[in-house]
């Protein structure tokens, strides 16, 4: 798996998907959708997947002594490297946030999504959804991917505005507080972002090597 | 001698074309060409037995064990050229080298460099600056850097001057005396009278021969025929049989 991994890394990764992986920083723009840095993340790595396809990645990955389920799974590691990359961006900049730059105005006045724990459950959830939607969908056919990711990017921004209306509801405003108060609701908002982005990957992988295993390339 | 590779009533169906019950078997140190028109399954035949394409019906052994569920025990004992190198179009020969050796813990440096010189291939060059034939030999180059006891080649001296064809010809058969069986398809029949020992013969998607060369030629030769005078004849008489019909 690792020797995938390298070759994902090294042959069929754009190089704008590392570009993209400091999307995480707009989680220090305020007033600001933060959770289109997840967004922007997925972006970069569809590019990745149009540089595989466009070099044959999948007919070359055929080629290697490893099984199609395997190429399926080195696929997934690769997107969860970057996401991991991303979420760890993301969850810097809010402990920024949320300690030395506690006191700024423009964070304490900020109308929309606060960076805090429950902001990161969400970020995992949206980047579940990408792997379950996306993944999912371009293993389907082991070719097509501007459908799935059409259908990621509607999905994606209903779950965002979802994600920004919430806290509006009442008795749901601690997901919101940007301090350390409600620390334990943000922190189980948190913990279930995580249950449904383990629970997502897994049946996206579950179904993705299903599909695979049938398709001719 | 034992089978190296057997294939059992592959199959598979499309809308406009279906391949039909193709067995044959490769036995160890051997040459087999596999030939036929453009269109008879060739390529599909191959690539359902490397898991390309989803066969329909049918299985496929290799070294006694069955392709499906075995593949990382049998695709590092095989090497697979698809004709020229048409993937990683920028990526330097060198670049492809060093993530493709990662997979095969056989990998011979010295078999990869010998045929680089061979092939006379620039590592710094990439695919898209070769010419076709200087792609196939890329391939190759790959599939014969990793100690592969079986080679199945796609095509292989398609594209190639007849040098270069006679070069590679020539490298089959010293495979072959260093014991590797070799299985490829072509649809230039001539270079399988220098150097094939078994012949399968494909049409229409059904195998119409599989055997030796000598017994091959006995069953459906003339005398005096090389093997494209009798593979033409024979098409010749398949389609004017359709054509009355």
């Amino acid at each position: 798996m690792k020797n995938l991994l390298v070759k994902e890394c090294r042959l069929a990764a754009a190089t704008i998907t590392y570009f993209f992986l400091a999307a995480g920083l707009l989680t220090l723009i305020p007033g600001y959708p933060i959770l289109m840095g997840v967004f922007f993340t997925c972006l970069g790595i569809f590019y990745s997947f149009q540089t595989m396809r466009e070099n044959r990645d999948i007919e070359y990955s055929m080629l290697l002594p490893v099984s199609k389920a395997e190429v399926v799974k080195g696929k997934f590691l690769f997107v969860m490297l970057l996401e991991g990359c991303s979420f760890l961006v993301m969850a810097l900049v809010t402990v920024v946030r949320m300690t030395a730059l506690k006191n700024v105005e423009a964070y304490l006045t900020n109308p929309l999504m606060s960076a805090n724990p429950a902001f990161l459950g969400w970020a995992l959830v949206l980047f579940g959804l990408f792997n379950l939607v996306f993944l999912r969908g371009f293993f389907r056919t082991g070719y097509y991917i501007g459908k799935p990711f059409v259908l990621f990017c509607v999905c994606a921004f209903v779950l965002t505005g979802v994600a920004e209306a919430l806290p509006h509801v009442p008795g749901l405003e601690a997901l919101n507080v940007p301090g350390p108060a409600y620390a334990g609701t943000q922190a189980a908002a948190l913990a279930a972002g995580l249950a449904a982005y383990a629970l997502m990957t897994w049946a996206a992988i579950r179904g993705s090597i299903r599909s695979f295993e049938k398709i001719d390339i | 001698m034992s089978d190296i590779c057997e294939a059992r009533g592959l199959g598979k169906d499309y809308p406009a074309f279906s391949l039909r019950d193709v067995s044959f078997s490769l036995k160890a140190g051997t040459i087999t060409g596999f030939i036929g028109r453009n269109g008879a399954g060739k390529t599909t035949t191959i690539r359902s037995m490397l898991g390309y394409v989803h066969p329909s019906r049918g299985e496929i052994f290799y070294f006694g064990m069955p392709f499906k569920g075995n593949e990382n025990v049998i695709k590092p004992r095989i090497g697979y050229s698809a004709g020229a190198v048409n993937y990683y179009p920028k990526k330097t020969i060198r670049e492809l080298i060093s993530v493709t050796r990662r997979f095969y813990p056989s990998w011979d440096e010295d078999a990869c460099r010998s045929c680089m010189k061979l092939f006379a291939l620039d590592e710094n060059k990439t695919p898209s600056e070769l010419s076709e034939g200087m792609k196939v030999k890329c391939n190759l180059m790959l599939a014969l850097s990793h100690r592969a006891e079986l080679l199945i080649l796609d095509e292989p001296t398609s594209g190639l001057d007849p040098f270069s064809r006679d070069e590679l010809v020539e490298l089959f058969r010293e495979l072959k005396d260093q014991g590797i069986t070799l299985f490829f398809s072509t649809h230039i029949t001539s270079d399988l009278d220098k150097c094939a020992d078994h012949i399968v013969y494909l049409r229409e998607g059904r195998i119409i021969q599989a055997g030796e060369r000598e017994e091959f030629r006995s069953r459906l030769g003339l005398p005096g025929e090389t093997l494209e005078d009798t593979m033409l004849r024979l098409e010749k008489e398949a389609r004017d049989e359709k054509s009355a019909r």
